[in-house]
């Protein structure tokens, strides 16, 4: 039993030694990956992580599954760009002006939407996303369907020295995994205070949580801020990194939804779901995209290329990524209901137990 | 000293009237019953005393604070509990932190509202339960676990909606015990309870409400021998 319990305590400092290591081995990949295509893949990752663990504060933890956060990505990509564009304001502090615009937004939507719960609220946010790509694609300040495309980013500057000149993909690879890594410590903050507590206690009986002394909206509006700053975030980086937003990329409901995926495929409510789910989801869907998937099947000689179903793959599987979407979250939900990582902690704690 | 007044409270849904007119007043320390047939107007009165309705006449005073128009978590700041006759666990979080949400009512740090849900959880017999899910309780101790997240907001009153219904007789011989307890320590208890043996023996007053009205208020030896109480609960002639 003693050794039981030393091994438990150490078992706590095993996982907080490998994210130190992992983040370590992530500040100096760019130094030894001379591939713009793999870091390219990895700058995606980092906004789908950012994106997915801001949504999980407040989807994840407090309940309140929305489904139009594209909204407040894209009123922070808009923010930045115009600023940048229009105003020559630097990026880095349009970036910010654009996490205040997108909090003062959310705050007034949350206290509309708040009063209804579960699926109402649900569609609400589907709504009031749908309104802002409306509203985008209308105005003149956002330059219509057309959409905003950047010249050149300034370069970024402390007194006279130049940081970076943003000619390459490794000053983004950066900004991502710093703010990355900042998303997932507040996420643990979050977890480890009375915020956290809160929090789940809405997300599992709002009234119960109510009658011991909880306002459910003032708290939802609460995890509605917090997620809103990493979203909004999340949609500046993209922007710049891009170089080219318009509503039907930036405020698209297919982008709420791969927020959504995301977090249901790596794990709800948990502080590495969703960087587990967008480790799994963005590769795939890249590949599927460029067809690299139906590629490595005809090279393996699985099928042959000239054979019906091979020549079927090569043009359609490229096309089919919403369908294949669709159906591993199918599959997710109904085998894995507490996503990958809830799945993996079932398997482990099962393990653990039979090998007592 | 009355510790809560209802005054003349009335709730209508619609054309129907939930509760009208009901007045009575609990003082300091005492246990009151809460009793009448089904659909008497029990729980509406409690979600109204507890801020989840607002009354639509009349006036509910508190400790000296006048309730109507509060909300449930400003009642409940203001030192009122209530639990729930459908029990409400917070199913994916443990025992621990069910009784913690309670105790950060009254304190921002989680290791003072630990300390505290401890206490609780003590008090109520769960101490071997601690890191269950309270979604994996049996419905004895998910009682037991709604009383201790009360106890832990740290209430002058607490009001228990029917914490022995579904109980075997064994578990409720241990909630009556523990509503005794509860008492000792100086806390006020509303309890709406439907074991006449239970509410007999542990109420120093009892008010039977019928079709939302006040139908007769007293100590349990008057009430068993009111007539309009034999009546409602027997049907009459």
């Amino acid at each position: 039993m003693r050794l039981f319990m030393h091994n438990m305590r150490g078992m706590s400092v095993f996982p907080v030694l490998l994210t130190v290591a992992a983040a370590a081995g992530l500040f100096l990949l760019p130094n030894f990956v001379e591939s713009t295509y793999a870091l390219h893949i990895m700058i995606l990752i980092f906004i789908s992580v950012i994106m997915g663990t801001g949504w999980n504060i407040l989807g994840g933890y407090t309940g309140q599954y929305s489904v139009g956060h594209a909204a407040y990505f894209g009123i922070g990509a808009y923010t930045t760009l115009i600023l940048m564009q229009y105003h020559h304001i630097a990026p880095w502090y349009g970036a910010w002006v654009g996490v205040v615009v997108a909090v003062a937004i959310a705050l007034v939507v949350g206290s509309i939407c708040f009063r209804l719960r579960g699926p109402y609220f649900t569609l609400a946010s589907i709504a009031v996303a749908e309104i802002f790509r409306a509203t985008a694609l209308n105005l003149r300040l956002t330059n219509g369907a057309e959409g905003i495309l950047i010249t050149d980013i300034p370069p970024f500057k402390i007194g006279n020295t130049v940081i970076t000149d943003f000619m390459s993909k490794v000053p983004f690879y950066y900004m991502g995994l710093v703010t990355l890594i900042i998303a997932i410590i507040v996420t643990r903050m979050v977890q480890n205070s009375k915020l956290g507590y809160y929090f789940q206690a809405i997300r599992e009986d709002q009234d119960a949580a109510h009658s011991l002394g909880i306002n459910p909206t003032a708290y939802k509006n609460a995890a509605l801020a917090i997620s809103v700053v990493f979203t909004s975030l999340a949609g500046s980086l993209y922007a710049l990194y891009v170089g080219f937003i318009d509503p039907s990329t930036v405020l698209a409901l297919d982008l709420s939804v791969h927020i959504v995926m995301i977090c249901i495929i790596g794990g709800i409510g948990t502080i590495w779901g969703p960087a587990i789910g967008a480790v799994i989801l963005v590769p795939f869907s890249e590949a599927l995209r460029s067809n690299m998937i139906a590629q490595a099947l005809i090279d393996s000689g699985l099928i042959s290329e000239n054979s019906r179903i091979g020549s079927f793959l090569k043009d359609q599987l490229s096309h089919a990524h919403v369908l294949i979407y669709g159906i591993l979250l199918v599959i997710v939900i109904l085998y894995m209901p507490d996503g990958i990582l809830g799945f993996a902690r079932k398997l482990l704690t099962k393990r653990r137990k039979e090998t007592i | 000293m009355a510790i809560l007044e209802i005054k003349n409270v009335s709730k209508f849904f619609g054309g129907l009237a939930a509760n009208s007119n009901v007045s009575f007043e609990m003082t300091q320390g005492m246990i009151m019953g809460l009793i009448g047939p089904n659909g008497a107007g029990k729980t509406t009165l409690f979600n109204c005393i507890t801020g989840f309705y607002p009354p639509s006449q009349g006036d509910i005073l508190f400790d000296g604070h006048r309730m109507n128009g509060l909300k449930p978590d400003a009642v409940c700041k203001l030192g009122m509990a209530r639990t729930w006759q459908k029990v409400r666990p917070l199913t994916k979080m443990n025992v621990v932190d069910n009784v913690m949400v309670g105790a950060l009512c009254r304190t921002n740090s989680l290791h003072v509202a630990r300390e505290i849900a401890m206490e609780k959880i003590k008090v109520v017999g769960l101490g071997s339960r601690v890191k269950s899910l309270a979604g994996s309780l049996p419905i004895g101790e998910r009682k037991k676990l709604e009383v201790a997240r009360v106890l832990a907001t740290q209430p002058k009153l607490l009001l228990l909606d029917e914490v022995m219904g579904g109980l075997n007789p064994a578990e409720s011989e241990e909630i009556i015990r523990l509503i005794l307890d509860i008492k000792e320590i100086g806390i006020t208890q509303m309890v709406i309870e439907h074991d006449m043996k239970a509410i007999m023996r542990i109420s120093d007053k009892i008010v039977v409400l019928n079709s939302g009205e006040k139908l007769a208020e007293g100590n349990p030896q008057e009430i068993v021998s009111n007539k309009a109480v034999v009546d409602a609960y027997l049907g009459g002639e």
